[in-house]
């Protein structure tokens, strides 16, 4: 089965390399049936590439331990679903699967009957078959994922029992897709600009491929957040730590892509900004894997110096100039196209909240960017080493982010071009005034933090503008339509998916900053050593560490403590960390807080070590999660009835 | 006389925004410069830090090598932890107190932040295993000292 798949691979390369040219030929000596043949091409690289990671899926689930690969990431105890996960759990096999994504989406967009942008296609194409020769050649030198061990051991090594857990089923994929799907948009802008039409057919073409990336993107990354909350022990769920720096900076950019290219749409501005940001959204995850695989920047996900790996990695970063450098060429070379459009008219104008969220956007992954690869460079440069803590990514982001929520606000309620300052106020008043009264509220209960207090209070603007906008619309509708409130809400939000799914994401992101305002700000934190009987104290919460259990479960021995919780005195419930192999954290949430309790280092009596955690507010930001998941969706999801009306 | 005025607007309205940009900038500037002082630690191999000598001594940094095999020194149930890390053929005795990650084991990398005192111990606050990889082929021994 190897042979199969490094044979794929291998021809993969090959057709891609002949699709990538074919399309620049045939758009070039406008050969209809070149371009069906390139096109053929692309189709085939997917056929390919799924052949290979199916050999490879085929090979862990049979254990076919002779596989390098195969004897490291997993063994003849695993469960079936994470013999499925080994797949993307190495660093050969995640290289695999992006590009297995890439193909994917590449035979969709080629497949894709088109009203408009027809003449992007050729160009469009042959950048996406570029990427696909990339990960092809990637995958047959330097990171083969089918290289033979030389003998067959009896078992594998097996998969860490820290991502033996759903999290590794859901959040590297897609992660990874996301990743894979901005390779299309990034091909549209390219095309567009060597083509000199910068114009309404190439936001049209990729608006919703940049928007479903954008979505796995942030689905993955909020998923990795859960994960490590609830899994790894650590209490956080998020570290700044290279990797996910590396995950993030790419959303934040894309997030301001995706508002930019709404601005281009609607009133035909901020072209070549539009341009440079997806450009970076592309490359900025190439450089992540560098980052990662390459140098010695990160603590807890590197791959340490693995060999292999690194020249993965370096391979990444040599894609990753060629993939600016011809962005920027092309840049240059359609220059012309971009120039023209609108000014913007007023300062007091949406427009003008657009174009500083950009800024904002800008300015925070420049931060990231900045605590993330200087101790890197710095290594470089002159062998100093330092390193920056996650203080500095929290103390420049947090007023940035407060910015961004602020604006958001602000944008939900200010019209286009030029509002009239009448309008603005009508439309801020009662939302602000609700905020006041949040903020009011929130200091007689006793929050005198500064910084929490304003973050509560910008949170609350945001969604009563939100509120607000909702209401206002359906009333509106229902006078003009005759329908009741419930039904004109609905059609409210049909009538125009984009702008209302945009709101549904905008209240997500709100509700997800009440839960980190909340869980970074007023947590309380204890590491102590206690004995069977003993009391500890969150707040208002004893935690009596009543028992330890010794139990055997699945073959392995389980030793569980038993904590009873009180709130004031009232029994209110029971938490039961266990140890079984690795430390599992109990966690006890309800929508005001979480108790989070992790046990390690047990003696025979049952004195351990226990780690307590009071968080705040954390279940806002699964809740948040959900909400923006939905709104991306209801934006994303294609608008059927408009299209059968053309 | 129209576009004149316009483009008179036009000035103005692109030095407002110039303003604004500036403000920004150094805004974001300023937070940067202050979280890069207050977050920003030398990170020393066990070799390095050792040859600053006492330049550094109660200075917060962060120190990387290997933890010892047969230097750890923990009580079951006990929040105390002592150990050794070394690399380039020397060897740092850090001291630390409170929780230690599972993934924590004799032969792994760590990375240590805290400071050097005057016997020469390191005390560490916080205590970060540097993983040989997230996706580590090996499975990590489970921390389980006592009931085993």
């Amino acid at each position: 089965m190897a042979d199969i798949g490094y044979v794929s691979l291998f021809i993969a390369f090959v057709v891609s390399l002949y699709s990538a040219v074919a399309y620049v030929f045939s758009q070039r000596k406008k050969n209809l049936a070149l371009f069906a043949s390139a096109r053929n091409g692309l189709l085939l690289v997917c056929g390919l590439v799924t052949v290979a990671v199916l050999s490879l899926l085929y090979s862990l689930l049979t254990h076919d331990f002779s596989i390098t690969y195969v004897a490291e990431h997993s063994n003849r105890s695993l469960a079936p679903a994470y013999l499925i996960a080994a797949l993307w759990a190495g660093g050969n096999g995640s290289v695999l699967f992006w590009g297995w994504i890439v193909t994917i989406l590449g035979a969709v967009m080629a497949l894709q009957t088109r009203r408009s942008g027809k003449e992007l296609m050729p160009y469009t194409s042959a950048v996406v078959a570029v990427t696909e020769a990339f990960f092809a050649i990637t995958l047959i030198t330097v990171g083969n994922p089918f290289v033979k061990l030389g003998f067959t051991p009896a078992d594998g090594a097996g998969l860490n029992p820290l991502l033996q857990n759903p999290g590794m089923l859901f959040h590297p994929p897609l992660l990874l897709a996301g990743y894979a799907g901005m390779a299309i948009p990034f091909a549209f802008c390219v095309a567009a600009l060597i083509n000199r039409r910068a114009g309404e057919e190439w936001l049209n073409g990729m608006r919703r491929w940049a928007l479903i990336a954008w979505l796995l993107l942030g689905a993955g990354n909020l998923l990795g957040a859960w994960w490590a909350y609830n899994e790894l022990n650590w209490g956080g769920y998020w570290g700044w730590d290279p990797v996910e720096n590396s995950s993030l900076m790419p959303w934040l950019v894309c997030t301001a892509f995706l508002h930019s290219a709404l601005m281009q749409r609607r009133r035909g501005m901020f072209k070549t900004w539009s341009a440079f940001l997806i450009i970076f959204t592309f490359t900025l995850p190439f450089i992540g894997i560098f980052l990662e695989r390459s140098t010695q920047a990160s603590p807890n996900h590197g791959f340490g110096g693995d060999p292999v790996q690194s020249a993965v990695g370096w391979f990444f970063f040599w894609f990753t100039l060629v993939a600016l450098f011809g962005a920027f060429w092309a840049l240059f070379y359609g220059k012309d196209a971009l120039k023209g459009g609108t000014q913007i008219e007023a300062l007091v104008s949406r427009e003008s909240t657009f174009l500083l969220n950009n800024v904002l956007f800008g300015f925070s992954t420049l931060a990231v960017f900045v605590g993330t690869f200087l101790p890197v460079i710095l290594t470089y440069i002159n062998g100093s080493q330092i390193s920056i803590s996650a203080g500095f990514f929290n103390s420049v982001n947090g007023p940035i982010y407060l910015g961004i929520l602020l604006l958001a606000g602000i944008c939900t309620t200010i019209g286009w071009r030029q509002a009239s300052a009448q309008n603005l106020m009508r439309n801020l008043l009662w939302p602000a005034v609700g905020a006041l009264v949040v903020g009011i509220v929130l200091f007689v209960v006793g929050i005198r933090q500064g910084y929490g207090l304003v973050g509560f209070i910008i949170c609350g603007f945001l969604l009563l503008t939100i509120i607000y906008e909702w209401i206002r619309g359906s009333r509106a509708r229902a006078r003009t339509q005759h329908e009741n409130v419930v039904k004109a809400f609905w059609g409210l939000i049909m009538s125009n998916r984009p702008r209302y799914g945009g709101l549904l994401v905008h209240s997500g992101i709100a509700l997800i900053a009440i839960g980190v305002v909340g869980s970074s700000l007023f947590a309380v934190t204890k590491e102590v050593s206690l004995k069977p009987g003993d009391v500890e104290t969150l707040k208002q919460y004893s935690l009596v560490y009543d028992r330890v259990e010794q139990s055997v479960v699945n073959g392995k021995d389980t030793l569980t403590a038993v904590i009873s919780i009180s709130a004031d005195g009232k029994p209110i419930g029971q938490l039961r960390p266990y140890i079984r192999e690795i430390p599992k954290t109990a966690i006890r949430s309800t929508l005001v807080d979480d108790i989070w309790v992790n046990m390690t280092n047990p003696d025979a009596d049952g004195q351990a070590v226990f780690k307590m955690n009071l968080n705040p507010l954390v279940s806002w930001m699964w809740i948040g999660s959900y909400v923006l998941i939905l709104g991306g969706l209801l934006a994303f999801w294609p608008d059927l009835n408009g299209e059968r009306k053309r | 006389m129209e576009s004149y005025l316009l483009k008179i607007s036009g000035i103005t309205m692109k030095k407002k925004f110039i303003i604004g940009g500036i403000i920004l900038v150094l805004a974001v500037g300023y937070l940067g410069f202050m979280g890069f002082r207050s977050s920003a630690s030398f990170y020393y191999t066990v070799s390095q830090i050792l040859a600053q000598g006492d330049a550094i001594s109660d200075k917060t940094v962060r120190v990387s090598g290997e933890v010892v095999p047969g230097s750890v020194e923990q009580k079951a149930g006990d929040l105390n932890l002592k150990f050794d890390v070394s690399e380039g053929g020397k060897t740092l005795p850090v001291v630390y107190r409170g929780a230690v990650p599972d993934t924590f084991q004799e032969g792994n990398p760590v990375v240590v932040e805290g400071s050097l005192d005057a016997a020469g111990v390191f005390q560490a606050k916080s205590l970060m295993v540097k993983c040989p990889s997230k996706y580590e082929p090996t499975v990590a021994a489970p921390v389980t000292n006592g009931i085993n």
